[in-house]
């Protein structure tokens, strides 16, 4: 394929989408920071740049390649994370690792890897078998080892983001509605199991979530500032810059998983709509390729990553604004963290392999 | 077949891509439809949550209004004093902190267990004020000790100054701190606990005018409480500054010169002066409360300063020029804290500096009583100008006897001449025919028996007795006797130097009920009181008289007339018997005042106006126990109004 046929292939509208969203990242984090560029806005505008090019040179790998890593990514992954479990960096939690000075989230491409996992694993699988359970029992197992390892560091949010993604690809495939029901009946009943594997401070999280004035300055605070802060904003914001829960630190990690609530105390309703249509437009978009593109492989890991992104906008606002715990979900492109946004861009460029050598025209 | 699998399938995963789709638009909905939820429907709670987070109200106290002379001098104001403050969120033990602080400035138990409750109340990183007022000495020692004092620092703040001090005490009044019962009475007093309010003279009167209106600050807090930035929401709006109608080069003469009385005096500083003070309980007593005149009498003994009272004011305006009550005391004791001691010496002396005798002090008016008397005569008809009677020395009212203060009487004597003399019978025998109700009358119409409204609080309204208010009080009919002694101004009739003031200034005034004003009204605000409606004819024969009292050949007072060049003044003395004389006492011939004790001897009274011709000021002094009113009263009421032409003019 020429490269000029290759360039005017590459999605395009995707990757200003993703721009814009950096670009409000960076906006929001220079506010963060009380109107400076250090420390976090600058590094996520140049990480944002790099992104583009990790974007722009996957365009040119062909997919088939990561159809033919997805098992061994998977594996890999997990071998992290297991590693992660008995060596561990933190004194409690244990998510990051180190390899040359260069600290990542192992738990990051275990994301990606379950979805290209999964994907090849449907792709493989005769069509007249979709309708068995059978087929759906290894990749329900694919989907828990990582989420229970991710689990156990613990990292709720990023754990029920596994399941989340994992799960979309497994209603994606075809799972059929009665097996759906069933789900939906097993994850109540397992509730209570669920709830005694988690840590005192994710159960506090969740009680203060369900009811946060009964802390107000423990546990319970960060979901009332946040509610304060989003809702003091109004329909147009009180300003950039001009926060003041934000800009007073009654905000807590507006830099991360809260930097929705400070756009939304500066930028209003308004700010905050502008941002979700964002999101929903680049969702839709990695959506609409898999109706694009040939492969079973291909359709599987667009609609998984689609759904991933989207999960994640969904946690994130829903928590920010009181709909559900804090668990710790950071919002894509905006929030910042190094080993986040370069998965976003990874997940955007294999989308954009996909597109390119996987269209059903050729 | 393959291939149509294949393209079911295609289908079916179709058909969930667009269930994903429309998932993913409707989850997005939800989320604006949450979002509209806080940040519209709920946005008001939620900015006020916002608000009270971001931001610390403060309450500014006021700056007080402050008071001048009518040539704006300054009699109040405010300092800069420094107070003590703790932070407790820097104090690493509060408790232990206060206990140390103790030791280096004064600071009572109970203010300690205040700051410790404060701090239980406020956030940490309130200041809380621990001590104001602190002296020099007590700042050095801080200072010193400061390294030891985590949390501890100084803030200035307002003092109430008068700087004329003693001399304006019983107008300015003073500030002291809010006191309990006035919180409850006006709870925003109680946010602003160091705030003083007046508790007596002026500055409680104009309390509200002085006072101003509290500001609101709003600081700016972060999360952890450190102050971003002050923003003044409210600005605290000054008290009114106040142009009182005294003038203090006149209050300053009265003030020197009715203390003085008769007398002279004397050097502290003399050994001589030393030695007495020494044995003196009296005279130590007297230096306590801050009055350092010490006279010599005329038995050649060293006596504390004269008590009494003397005030000036505008026979037209009705503007007070000066007003003296001795013994004064400092009313910057009170400002700041108020010592026991300080307390106890000016609470318990046996002279009270701390009551206004100009309008709290009751005294009978004495012979100052004969021109109501007149006038009520003159007005019924009961007499003319040429109504004659003789006075043998004594007059016969059934088995009782009334004397005369001439032993040997003063024969025949008219309406002017009775004044001139201040001859008792003369008006024993008109008083006989015009009745008491009469003469209560007249008394009332020239500001008698009641408060004069001038502007202090606690003044007293006097008594002008008659028929129903012997029946009310004493349970008795009233006597014809009682009349006798009611018409030389004695009995039952009492009356402040501000209504003695008052009524000279109408009877020189003639056509206007003037009352009395502490603040300085503008040249042409003058005439708005209502009319005296007294006949001109008799006023001017009681005048008459009043100048026959100084330029009369017997007149009891014309060895103290005022010089031509101020215009001359006509008055009227007053002698007042502050015990009755026995029958034996008077067998044995008078003892002279200055050989009774100081409480036993006469009050000495002195009412007058200057200058006869269109005059313009009204003066009545009271010298308490100072002997007869022509000897020490009028001289003392001539130097102060010539003072005040001096310093004022007559135009």
């Amino acid at each position: 394929m020429s490269l000029w046929r290759t360039l005017f292939r590459i999605p395009w509208h995707i990757i200003v989408l993703s721009l814009l969203l950096v670009a409000i990242g960076a906006m929001a984090l220079y506010s963060a920071s009380e109107g400076s560029w250090q420390p976090w806005a600058g590094r996520h505008a140049m990480r944002g740049a790099f992104g583009v090019g990790v974007v722009l040179v996957m365009a040119f790998v062909d997919f088939k390649i990561l159809h033919r890593l997805s098992y061994f990514m998977l594996i890999a992954a997990i071998a992290v994370l297991v590693a992660l479990l008995v060596i561990g960096s933190g004194p409690n939690v244990a998510r990051w690792i180190s390899i040359g000075g260069v600290s990542f989230q192992p738990s990051e491409p275990a994301k990606i890897a379950i979805i290209l996992a999964l994907a090849r694993y449907f792709d493989s699988q005769p069509q007249d078998r979709m309708q068995s359970l059978i087929v759906y029992l290894p990749a329900i197992g694919m989907i828990a080892i990582p989420f229970l390892l991710v689990m156990k560091q613990p990292d709720l949010g990023t754990a029920l983001m596994l399941l989340l993604g994992g799960l979309s690809v497994l209603f994606a495939a075809g799972l059929p509605w009665r097996y759906v029901g069933g789900a939906v009946i097993a994850a109540l009943v397992a509730m209570p199991v669920l709830w005694s594997q988690l840590h005192a401070y994710q159960k506090s999280r969740v009680m203060t979530f369900l009811n946060p004035e009964s802390d107000v300055l423990g546990a319970g605070y960060q979901i009332i500032q946040s509610k304060i802060a989003l809702g003091s904003g109004g329909l147009f914001g009180k300003g950039f810059l001009m926060g003041s829960q934000s800009q007073l630190n009654y905000l807590p990690e507006k830099q991360t998983d809260f930097v929705f609530t400070m756009i939304g105390e500066e930028f209003g309703l308004v700010g905050n709509l502008f941002i979700l249509a964002l999101y929903l437009a680049l969702s839709l978009s990695i959506l609409r390729v898999s109706f694009l593109v040939r492969s079973r492989f291909s359709q599987l890991t667009c609609m998984g990553l689609s759904m991933m992104l989207f999960f994640y906008v969904f946690v994130n606002v829903a928590m920010v604004s009181g709909m559900l715990p804090v668990v710790g979900a950071p919002l894509p492109l905006i929030s910042y963290g190094g080993t986040s946004m370069l998965t976003v861009f990874i997940g955007l460029g294999i989308v954009t392999s996909i597109l390119i050598h996987d269209r059903q025209e050729d | 077949m393959r291939r149509g699998k294949e393209k079911d399938l295609r289908r079916v995963m179709s058909r969930r891509g667009f269930i994903l789709a429309g998932a993913t638009v409707s989850m997005t909905g939800f989320l604006a439809a949450r979002l509209y939820y806080l940040q519209v429907a709920q946005t008001s709670r939620y900015r006020r949550l916002s608000d009270r987070n971001q931001f610390d109200v403060r309450v500014v106290p006021p700056v007080r209004g402050r008071l001048f002379d009518r040539k704006m001098r300054l009699v109040a104001g405010n300092a800069e004093s420094f107070e003590l403050r703790i932070t407790p969120l820097y104090a690493d033990n509060l408790q232990e902190t206060l206990k140390l602080l103790a030791t280096i400035v004064d600071l009572p138990e109970l203010r300690q267990a205040y700051v410790l409750d404060m701090a239980k109340t406020l956030p940490s990183f309130r200041e809380i004020m621990v001590r104001d007022d602190l002296s020099q000495r007590e700042l050095a020692r801080l200072a010193v000790r400061s390294a030891l004092l985590p949390g501890v620092s100084f803030g200035k703040s307002l003092r109430r100054i008068y700087p004329q001090g003693a001399l304006t005490c019983h107008i300015t009044g003073y500030v002291s701190p809010v006191t309990q019962r006035e919180i409850e009475k006006d709870e925003t007093l109680e946010i602003m606990p160091t705030l003083g309010t007046g508790k007596t003279g002026v500055e409680l009167v104009f309390e509200r005018k002085l006072r101003g209106f509290p500001g609101r600050e709003k600081i700016e807090v972060n999360a952890t409480g450190r102050p971003i930035k002050v923003q003044s929401d409210v600005p605290s709006a000054a008290g009114n500054d106040l142009r009182l109608s005294i003038d203090i080069g006149v209050q300053l003469h009265a003030a020197e010169r009715l203390r003085r009385g008769r007398w002279d005096t004397v050097e502290l500083g003399s050994h001589e002066v030393q030695a007495a003070l020494a044995q003196d309980a009296e005279l130590q007593a007297h230096l306590a409360v801050g009055d350092n005149m010490i006279l010599r009498d005329g038995n050649d003994r060293l006596v504390p300063a004269e008590s009494g009272a003397a005030v000036v004011m505008d026979i037209h305006s009705g503007e007070v020029i000066s007003l003296v009550s001795a013994p004064m005391f400092d009313p910057n004791l009170f400002t700041g804290r108020l010592l026991n001691r300080d307390w106890r010496r000016l609470n318990e002396h046996p002279r009270r500096p701390l009551l206004n005798r100009v309008t709290s002090g009751l005294y009978a008016p004495g012979s100052t009583f004969k021109m109501v008397v007149g006038l009520a005569a003159l007005e019924a008809g009961v007499i003319s100008e040429n109504t004659e009677f003789f006075c043998k020395g004594e007059r016969e009212l059934g088995t009782s006897v009334f004397h005369c203060w001439r032993k040997g009487g003063h024969g025949v004597m008219n309406i002017v001449s009775a004044l001139e003399q201040s001859c008792d019978v003369y008006f024993y025998e008109i008083a006989l025919k015009t009745g008491i109700q009469k003469i209560r009358d007249m008394a009332l119409r020239l500001g008698l028996g009641a408060a004069t409204g001038v502007n202090l609080p606690d003044e007293k309204s006097g008594i002008i007795p008659n028929h129903e208010w012997k029946l009310a009080t004493k349970g008795s009919v009233w006597t014809p006797g009682e009349t006798v002694v009611a018409s030389i101004g004695q009995g039952y009739v009492l009356t402040t130097p501000m209504q003695l003031a008052v009524m000279t200034a109408r009877i020189a005034n003639g056509s206007k009920a003037v009352a009395p004003s502490l603040l300085s009204k503008s040249a042409d605000a003058s005439s708005d009181f209502a009319p005296l409606n007294i006949s001109e004819s008799a006023l001017a024969i009681i005048r008459r008289g009043m100048f026959k009292v100084l330029h009369g050949a017997a007149g009891t007072a014309n060895k103290y007339k005022l010089s031509k060049d101020y215009g001359g003044m006509a008055g009227k003395t007053g002698t007042v018997q502050v015990r009755r004389i026995s029958l034996a006492q008077r067998e044995k011939g008078i003892v002279k005042n200055i050989d009774r004790p100081w409480a036993e001897r006469d009050h000495a009274l002195f009412v007058a106006y200057a200058p006869i011709k269109n005059p313009r000021y009204a003066i009545s002094v009271v010298v308490e126990h100072g002997g007869s009113g022509s000897s020490t009263a009028a001289p003392v009421a001539r130097d102060i109004l010539a003072k005040t032409i001096a310093e004022r003019g007559v135009t």
